[in-house]
């Protein structure tokens, strides 16, 4: 068993009936009008860096990470925001490109703790990811210019624990919208924005705790942070899982799919299976967050049996349960009539 | 089920849905062919009107309202018709067009003066009716409902909607666009649930919104796997496929494969086993996963029916309200140690996939076949796929249907036979599947639960987003931070009239019993109508509400029960003797204590 990746297209899968082609790197490739130029690339395996677009969102161009060139087109345009056309010409790697992005990289990183090795995403983080990709050695703006990470810079926030379930810790955060947007646009309930202006801004539950917010806990804004800035508690606790499942989800009559991320039998954290036809990747706090009281210490799980209901229960076989459940409805068969049984199902 | 049919030889077997859904199985029968929702959850992002009635789905059903609400920033219309000012009525970027915030128990009455409005204004789709619906049947619904007693003035007075309000509401619907009717359990809990459902179908036929992308008429309902039980014949009168059982070539087809002669006369529903159970008559009940005596109406009757039995088996898994009451304790399993199928309320039917080994050693299906073999009538199965095969083998809308089916597509929407191979996201596309559209006659009758003198506000329940239904599992989650106990929301009009505060504890009485519990004062209310949900047994909600039900299907009133506040200083008798038998009946013999409550 592994643990199931869903590819990430960077911008929505678009449904039209026309189609345009495109080269991208050489290679031609057919999408339907109104893909972009990411998701183009994506269909046919190739993955230009990102860091702002996620396929849950609109584009919203904002990191710069994903830039290419484009034959004919002047300067390095965003290929999250840059919509297919028949008979363009793509390229996605260049030195140019690799500088560029290089050099982008190099600015997220400069206010960024360089404590991978203890980040509850690590190994799931697309910023250390995308340091990968672009090849970024070394930054060249030292801890004496500001940051938000040091303990004792003015900039530094508080880790808000306040909700029961995920934790924000504004000291990784890069700024790249995605929560504030998945909120709007997949949840619709405009909890979250950005705070300040330039290099002070950050993500803000409106002021206030995000237990205090109008925040409904959905998940969405975990599910879209590409850092480890929104992120579940019971992986901060945990670890990062292994393996997964596909399942569906026990509450209500939406019946969302979830993948069920585990460390061998313990579930580490249930998240929203994109392609679950119902849910299409969305989820809501109960199927999210509340799968803990399947080992709840409530839980009984042994048979059990008593004479009457005033009796203390006396835990038993499996056997001897069905057994006297079984002698009884045949009893009371026996004595009353066929009738005089019936069940209740779920 | 086929442990009551085969192994008891009765049909005495019945499904919770028969407290929330099964109006909406009788309305959309008997007026398109099918007893389920029309639409897939895609088809509202095509919707032009979206006609919210007795739902919450910000609460409800989380995940399909952010749908919705995407829809409606997009620019589509909102109608919500709903007693209580809820979510969607007003939220970050989406604002209803119309709220009719109607007196609880009028729903047939507002619909049917939509429908007035509809008749007498000429917007009928009358190419529709003709191609689609029985003509002689629409005739007589349309002269009715063009009578002056149903237009909306008329109707004004028992409803409290204003009839010019009403009349817009009713032109939006019927000239917006593509129309999409989504309703809940607010519809489907009254003593005319089933005519309501009826009245929604009627409507959506007459303005030819059905059978196509972004129209229907759609229950959101309430538990997952509701559908799949009703599907599946869990009522006392049906076999799989939504079959009767005096049907006799059902039942021979079914007692071939089965091995077993099965009872033709239709089994007893949940209130027909207690009321038995009280006279004597009825003696011994198997629940699996349902808590009868936190969930249904008239808690006090429920329990007294469960003390004259002389052997109640549960299986769940926790010692649940009921279990207080029963002689033998099967452990179930949790979604996450079950193998199996749910269908949701878009008749998707879905995988679920054991993750961990059941904490009890056995899975639940197993435990049921070893019943059933105790009983002396052997079921063998080794997977629950093979359930599943039989399931199609017996049931022509599900003939299609297989594990390896849905690992292929995903899931499976049905119908899903040699007609549809891969399923049917929308239904009664070129024809109903009764044929033509039957429009039923939809008379108001006004519930029996009159308020008084003695009893001057109405009591509706619901549900609030991090709590579900009995609160079984949430109450035993994190969740709790949100919603720590049922509260009482009352207006601020009726608060001050009896002197209460926001935090008061307040009694709530109504013929049936009394209950003690905070009082939260509420603008989302309108004067005259008090609201609480039912997720905590302690507060024990339904110890209050009455068992007046459904003309057609005996679906309990939750939503409209006749009750008097005022303020406490105590807990009523109901919730001090009941939080001591919480610990009396619940024990579990020293020597093999365990951390039960
Ligand atoms: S919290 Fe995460 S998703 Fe939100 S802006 Fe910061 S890094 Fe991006
Ligand atoms: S995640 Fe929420 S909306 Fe989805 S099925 Fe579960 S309870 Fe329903
Ligand atoms: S991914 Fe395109 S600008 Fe961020």
């Amino acid at each position: 068993m592994s643990l199931i990746k869903e590819l990430d297209y960077g911008t929505p899968i678009r449904l039209s009936e026309d189609e345009v082609t495109l080269t991208i790197d050489g290679v031609g490739v057919s999408v339907p009008a109104g893909t972009s130029v990411m998701a183009a690339a994506m269909s046919m395996g190739t993955k230009i860096p990102k860091l702002c677009a996620t396929d849950m969102l609109e584009p919203f161009g904002s990191c710069r990470m994903c830039l290419v060139e484009i034959e004919g087109r002047r300067g390095t345009p965003a290929s999250c925001t840059t919509p297919a056309e028949n008979g363009m010409i793509v390229r996605t790697q260049s030195d140019k490109l690799a500088r560029l992005r290089k050099g982008v990289m190099e600015l997220y990183i400069s206010d960024h703790p360089l404590d991978c090795l203890t980040c509850s995403a690590n190994g799931d983080c697309e910023l250390q990811d995308m340091a990968g990709v672009v090849g970024l050695r070394d930054v060249r703006y030292g801890k004496e210019v500001a940051n938000h990470f040091e303990t004792d810079s003015p900039l530094a926030l508080p880790v808000d624990t306040s909700n029961p379930y995920f934790q924000y810790d504004p000291a990784k955060c890069i700024v790249c919208n995605r929560c504030v947007r998945a909120c709007e646009e997949v949840q619709g309930t405009f909890a979250l924005t950005i705070e300040g202006r330039g290099f002070d801004s950050r993500v803000s539950a409106a002021g206030v705790s995000f237990l205090d917010s109008d925040c409904v806990s959905c998940g969405a804004c975990v599910q879209a942070c590409p850092t480890a800035t929104l992120m579940e508690k019971t992986v901060v606790e945990h670890g990062q899982p292994e393996h997964s499942t596909v399942t569906t989800c026990a509450y209500c009559g939406v019946g969302c799919s979830f993948k069920a991320e585990m460390q061998g039998d313990k579930v580490v954290r249930m998240v929203p299976y994109k392609g679950g036809q119902a849910n299409e990747g969305h989820s809501c706090v109960k199927g999210r967050f509340a799968w803990g009281y399947a080992t709840h210490k409530d839980r009984i799980t042994k048979p059990m049996i008593r004479e009457t209901i005033t009796d203390p229960w006396r835990e038993v076989s499996w056997e001897e349960a069905i057994n006297r459940a079984a002698s009884e409805f045949k009893r009371i068969q026996n004595d009353y009539g066929r009738e005089a049984v019936g069940a209740i199902t779920s | 089920m086929k442990l009551v049919r085969a192994g008891f030889g009765n049909n005495n077997v019945d499904t919770c849905a028969r407290v929330c859904h099964s109006p909406t199985g009788y309305g959309l029968s008997k007026t398109f062919g099918t007893s389920a929702g029309t639409q897939d959850f895609k088809s509202v992002a095509k919707t032009d009107v979206i006609m919210i009635i007795g739902a919450n789905p910000t609460d409800g059903h989380p995940v399909f309202a952010s749908r919705m609400k995407k829809r409606l920033r997009a620019g589509a219309k909102l109608i919500v018709i709903d007693p209580r000012r809820i979510d969607m009525v007003k939220s970050p970027h989406v604002a209803a067009s119309h709220h009719l915030a109607l007196r609880p128990g009028t729903n047939v009455a507002v619909l049917n003066a939509m429908a007035h409005v509809i008749v007498t204004e000429g917007l009928i789709d009358e190419s529709f009716v003709r191609e689609r619906c029985d003509l002689v049947d629409f005739e007589m619904w349309a002269r009715a409902i063009a009578e002056e007693r149903n237009s909306p003035e008329a109707m004004e007075p028992y409803t409290g909607v204003a009839a010019q309000d009403l009349r817009e509401a009713a032109r939006l619907y019927a000239t917006g666009g593509a129309a999409a009717i989504y309703y809940g359990l607010g519809v489907t809990e009254h003593s005319q649930g089933s005519t309501t459902v009826m009245a929604m179908a009627n409507l959506a036929m007459a303005t030819g919104n059905i059978g196509r992308d972004g129209v229907g008429v759609n229950p959101l309902r309430g538990q997952n796997n509701v559908q799949g039980s009703c599907d599946m014949g869990s009522f006392p009168h049906e076999f799989s496929g939504y079959r009767h059982v005096s049907d006799d070539s059902t039942r021979q087809m079914f007692e071939s494969l089965w091995n077993r002669p099965l009872s033709n006369e239709q089994g007893l529903r949940i209130p027909n086993m207690i009321d038995e159970a009280i006279g004597g008559g009825f003696k011994g009940l198997y629940v699996q996963g349902e808590d009868i005596a936190q969930s249904d109406p008239d808690t006090q009757h429920i329990t007294a029916g469960l003390r004259a039995m002389e052997c109640v088996v549960i299986q769940d898994i926790f010692l649940n309200e009921t279990a207080k009451y029963a002689h033998v304790f099967l452990p179930g399993s949790s979604f996450l140690e079950k193998d199996g199928t749910f269908t949701n309320a878009e008749r998707r039917i879905s995988r679920v996939r054991k993750v961990m080994e059941p904490l009890s050693g056995k899975s639940e299906w197993q435990a049921t076949i070893d019943l059933s073999n105790a009983l002396g009538y052997p079921m063998s199965y080794s997977h629950p796929s093979e359930i599943m095969d039989e399931i199609a083998r017996l049931t022509p809308t599900f003939a299609g249907v297989s594990y390896e089916k849905i690992e292929q597509l995903g899931s499976v929407q049905w119908p899903c036979n040699d007609k549809a191979p891969t399923g049917t996201p929308i239904m009664h596309v070129d024809r109903f599947v009764r044929g033509l559209g039957k429009f039923m006659m939809t008379e108001y009758v006004p519930t029996e639960e009159k308020t008084g003198a003695r009893f001057p506000l109405i009591l509706t329940t619901g549900r609030i987003l991090s709590q579900y239904n009995v609160g079984a599992q949430t109450r035993r989650t994190e969740n709790s931070v949100w919603h720590d106990e049922d509260v009482l929301e009352i207006h601020p009009f009726d608060a001050e009239n009896r002197g209460v505060k926001t935090g008061d504890l307040v009694a709530l009485q109504s013929r049936t019993g009394e209950i003690s519990l905070r009082a939260e004062v509420s603008e989302r209310m309108q004067p005259g109508v008090v609201y609480t949900t039912f997720h905590h047994a302690k507060t024990g909600a339904n110890v209050i509400t009455t068992d007046f039900s459904d003309w057609a299907t005996n679906c309990p009133e939750y939503k409209v029960t006749a009750v008097q506040v005022r303020r406490t200083n105590q807990y009523s008798d109901w919730q001090e003797r009941n939080a001591r038998e919480d610990i009396e009946l619940r024990r579990i013999a020293p020597r093999f204590a365990t951390a039960a409550e």
